[in-house]
C-alpha cells in the first residue's frame, strides 16, 4: 500500500518534470543517460516538435487572415462585389452587417448586399476603404479566428461634398478546406460626416436598411454614431488583466 | 527554480531505478530512422517560420520606406532599392536603376535631402497584401498610400493611390525591386477629393529628374474608373497560404558525422525561439492597436493596465510620467468621452521589431487623431509613436510610450493654413520629468528618432 502510493507520487513528479522540460526552454539539457536515456530524450523532442508545428501554423494563420481581409478591402474599394463575396464562408450562417443596415445571411445574399450597397460604386463615386489597426486572435485549434479592424473611408460623388466615414469592424473567420474565409463581417459606424462642414458640424446618422433589398435580420445591435457616444464591443479581453472591457458609466469621471 | 529542479531530478531517478530491470533486458533500439524523421520535421517547421519571417520583413520594409519618405530622407529611401530596381509614380515615367531612382527623389525637393521649413510630405503606407513567390526569393505586394502634404501658408493636399510593388531577396536581404504607385486622386484640401480634376491629380510625384522610359501603363485618374492590376488574382499567386506545405527535408549530416539527440535538441531550442519571436511580433502589434482602441474611448483603467509597473509615458509636449499609476492619472486628465465628443486615436503603419532574445520589442507607428466637439470645433493631428515593450511573465506590456507631434490643425482651416503649437503640460498636473526631446512641430521640421537601422544598408 505504502509502496504503491509512493510510486504514484513519483510518477506524478516525473510528469511534472517532463512539463518543466517543455516549459523552460533555456535550462541545461540533462544528458546523463542514467537519468534520461537517448530514446527518452528523442521522445520528448518528438512531442515538442508536434507542438511547435501547431504553433507555426497558428503564427502563419495570423498573417493569412491579414491577407484575406486586405483582399476584401481592395475589392470593396474597387466596387467588385462578386469577388468580395467569394471571400466568405460556404456556410448559410455566413453574414455581413454594416452600420444599421441589418444582417444578410449566406454568400448569395452577401453578394446581393455588396452589389446594392457595401461595394456599390456608381459612376463618379469613390470609396477608398483601407483596413488598418488589426487585433487578430486565432483560436488555439486553428479553425476559427476573430479580428478587430479600423477603416477611415474617403468617399463621395464627384462634384458633390465628400464624406468621411470611420469605425471599427469586428469580424470572424473560419478555415474551410485549408483556406481562411470570412464567416462574419460586422462594421460599426463611429462617425459618418460631411467633408466640407466637418464631423463637428454635419455628422450623419448611421446608414439604414437598403429599401430595395430588405435584410434577413434586423441590426444585431442598435446604436447611434457620433455625436452619440457608443463603444462597439471588443471580441477580446484586456490582454494584460484578462478582464473583459466594456463601457461603464462609473468609469466616466474625468477629474474635472 | 533550483529546488524544483532537484525535486524533478529525484523523481526521475526514482522512476529510472524502478524501471531499471526492464530497460536492461531490452537491447538498445536503433534511433537513426527516428532521428532522421525528427531532423526533417525541424527543417519543415523552420521553412514555414522563415516564410512568415519573410512576410513580416517585407511588411516592415514598405512601412520603413514610408517613414523615411515622409521626411524626405532620400539616401535612406534609395538604400531600400535593389541595384537594378525600377520606380514609377503616377504617369511620371519609369526610373531605372538606383542612380536614376536617387535623382528622381532628390528631384522632388530641389536637389536637397530632408524637408524645408513649412513642408509636409506625409504618405501613409496602409493595408498590406503581401504575396511571397514560390521561389522564396521574390514577392509582390499591394499597399494603399494615403497622401497628406503641402507647404505651410501656401497649399495642402489629400491624395490616395495604390502601390503594386515587387521585392527581391539578395544575399538574404529583402529589397524593393519595383515600386509602382498608381494615383487615384491628388486634390487640394479646400474642396477635397470630390472636386479634383485630372489636371490636379497629375501634379503628384513630379520630379525635376527626367525619366528613363515612359510610363509602363496609361490610365486615367479618378473620377475615371481604373483598377490597378490586382497581383494576387494571378493564378500563380492565388490562395491565402503563405508558406508551402511542410515538405522541406533536412540536409544530410556531414560525411562521417552522425545525427545525435543533442544536436537536434539544440536545433529545437533555436526553432522555439524563432517561433516565439514571430508570435511576439503579432502580440505587440495587437497590443499597440488595442491601446489605440482604448484611447479612442478614454478608457484609463484599460489603458493603464497595459503598462508595466515602472513604465514611462510621454505624449507630445506634456512631459514624462513615470509608473502605471501616473499613466492612469494622465489618462484621466483627458476627460471622459461624452455625447458630442469625438476622440479617435488611430495607430497605423506599425514597424515591429522584436529583440534577439525575444524579451523586448519596439514599434514605430503613425498616430492619426480626429477630435471633435459638436457645433464647436474639430481638429486633425498626425504624429509618430516610438514605443517599447517588455515581456513580463509571458505577457507583453508597454515599457515606454513616446508620442511625437508632427502637426495638429484646426479642421476648418487645414494644415496649409493653421498649425497648433506643441501641446504643453497639463495645468496643475506637472510631469515627473520635463519633455525629453526638445523640438518644434510643423511647420518646423523634426524627425523623431528611429528605433531601427536601415534594414538594407544597416545605416
Amino acid at each position: 500500500m505504502t509502496m504503491t502510493r509512493r510510486f504514484a507520487a513519483l510518477t506524478l513528479l516525473g510528469s511534472t518534470f517532463l512539463a518543466c522540460t517543455c516549459a523552460m526552454g533555456g535550462d541545461p539539457i540533462i544528458t546523463d543517460s542514467k537519468i534520461l536515456n537517448e530514446e527518452r530524450r528523442l521522445a520528448i523532442l518528438e512531442t515538442k516538435l508536434a507542438s511547435l508545428q501547431r504553433e507555426a501554423a497558428l503564427i502563419e494563420d495570423h498573417r493569412a487572415i491579414e491577407r484575406l481581409q486586405q483582399a476584401y478591402g481592395y475589392y470593396v474599394s474597387e466596387g467588385k462585389a462578386a469577388q468580395a463575396a467569394a471571400l466568405f464562408s460556404d456556410s448559410p450562417a455566413a453574414s455581413i452587417e454594416y452600420a444599421q443596415q441589418g444582417v444578410y445571411l449566406g454568400r448569395a445574399r452577401i453578394e446581393a448586399f455588396l452589389k446594392a450597397s457595401g461595394a456599390r460604386l456608381r459612376p463618379g463615386e469613390i470609396r477608398e476603404t483601407p483596413f488598418m489597426q488589426s487585433v487578430i486572435h486565432v483560436a488555439a485549434d486553428g479553425r476559427t479566428a476573430k479580428a478587430r479592424w479600423r477603416s477611415l473611408v474617403m468617399g463621395g460623388m464627384h462634384g458633390e461634398d465628400g464624406r468621411w466615414t470611420e469605425g471599427p469592424y469586428e469580424n470572424e473567420y473560419i478555415k474551410e478546406n485549408g483556406l481562411w474565409k470570412i464567416a462574419r463581417l460586422h462594421w460599426y459606424t463611429t462617425v459618418d460626416a460631411s467633408y466640407d462642414k466637418g464631423w463637428h458640424r454635419q455628422p450623419y446618422p448611421a446608414a439604414g436598411p437598403v429599401a430595395e433589398l430588405p435584410p434577413d435580420l434586423p441590426p444585431s445591435i442598435v446604436y447611434k454614431p457620433y455625436p452619440n457616444f457608443f463603444l462597439p464591443p471588443y471580441h477580446y479581453a484586456n490582454p494584460v488583466t484578462g478582464m473583459p472591457v466594456a463601457w461603464d458609466d462609473n468609469q466616466a469621471g474625468g477629474v474635472r | 527554480m533550483n529546488r524544483l529542479a532537484i525535486v524533478c531530478l529525484m523523481a526521475v531517478t526514482g522512476i529510472a531505478s524502478a524501471q531499471a530491470p526492464t530497460a536492461a533486458q531490452r537491447p538498445p533500439a536503433d534511433l537513426t530512422p527516428r532521428l532522421n524523421r525528427a531532423a526533417d520535421h525541424i527543417a519543415s517547421i523552420n521553412a514555414q517560420a522563415d516564410r512568415v519571417a519573410d512576410y513580416d520583413t517585407l511588411r516592415n520594409l514598405q512601412e520603413i520606406y514610408g517613414f523615411y519618405f515622409d521626411k524626405a530622407l532620400w539616401d535612406q529611401v534609395v538604400d531600400l532599392f535593389a541595384e537594378d530596381a525600377t520606380l514609377e509614380v503616377a504617369q511620371q515615367g519609369q526610373y531605372v536603376g538606383k542612380a536614376s531612382i536617387r535623382k528622381y527623389f532628390y528631384g522632388l525637393t530641389g536637389g536637397k535631402q530632408g524637408l524645408s521649413y513649412g513642408q509636409l510630405n506625409n504618405q501613409y503606407q496602409l493595408s498590406p497584401l503581401i504575396t511571397l513567390g514560390a521561389d522564396g526569393q521574390s514577392a509582390h505586394a499591394r499597399w494603399r498610400a494615403l497622401i497628406q502634404d503641402g507647404q505651410f501658408k501656401q497649399s495642402a493636399n489629400w491624395g490616395s493611390g495604390i502601390y503594386e510593388n515587387e521585392y527581391v531577396k539578395q544575399d538574404g536581404v529583402w529589397k524593393i525591386s519595383r515600386l509602382h504607385l498608381f494615383i487615384h486622386f491628388y486634390a487640394p484640401y479646400e474642396g477635397g477629393w470630390t472636386r479634383t480634376t485630372p489636371a490636379l491629380n497629375a501634379r503628384y510625384g513630379k520630379s525635376a529628374a527626367k525619366p528613363d522610359r515612359p510610363a509602363s501603363v496609361k490610365y486615367e485618374t479618378w473620377p475615371a474608373s481604373y483598377t490597378a492590376p490586382l497581383h494576387f488574382e494571378s493564378p500563380a499567386l492565388a490562395g491565402y497560404r503563405l508558406a508551402p506545405e511542410n515538405t522541406a527535408s533536412a540536409p544530410p549530416p556531414a560525411a562521417g558525422a552522425t545525427r545525435t539527440v543533442t544536436d537536434l535538441e539544440a536545433q529545437v531550442r533555436a526553432l522555439e525561439l524563432k517561433l516565439e519571436r514571430l508570435r511576439s511580433a503579432s502580440d505587440v502589434e495587437n497590443l499597440e492597436s488595442t491601446y489605440g482602441y482604448y484611447a479612442d474611448k478614454s478608457m484609463q483603467d484599460a489603458i493603464s493596465a497595459l503598462f508595466a509597473q515602472n513604465s514611462t509615458l510621454e505624449i507630445l509636449g506634456r512631459g514624462v510620467f513615470i509608473g502605471r499609476d501616473r499613466v492612469y492619472e494622465y489618462m484621466r486628465r483627458l476627460g471622459a468621452p461624452t455625447n458630442g465628443t469625438l476622440f479617435n486615436h488611430m495607430q497605423l503603419q506599425p514597424v515591429v521589431t522584436v529583440s534577439a532574445d525575444g524579451n523586448t520589442a519596439s514599434i514605430r507607428a503613425r498616430l492619426v487623431v480626429m477630435f471633435g466637439q459638436l457645433n464647436s470645433s474639430a481638429q486633425l493631428a498626425e504624429g509618430t509613436y516610438e514605443n517599447r515593450f517588455v515581456k513580463e511573465n509571458g505577457v507583453w506590456k508597454y515599457q515606454s510610450l513616446a508620442g511625437f507631434q508632427t502637426f495638429y490643425t484646426d479642421y476648418e482651416q487645414g494644415w496649409g493654413k493653421h498649425s497648433s503649437a506643441m501641446l504643453s503640460y497639463f495645468p496643475g498636473y506637472p510631469p515627473d520629468l520635463p519633455q525629453s526631446v526638445k523640438y518644434s512641430p510643423y511647420p518646423e521640421v523634426f524627425v523623431p528618432p528611429f528605433h531601427y537601422l536601415n534594414p538594407v544598408s544597416g545605416k
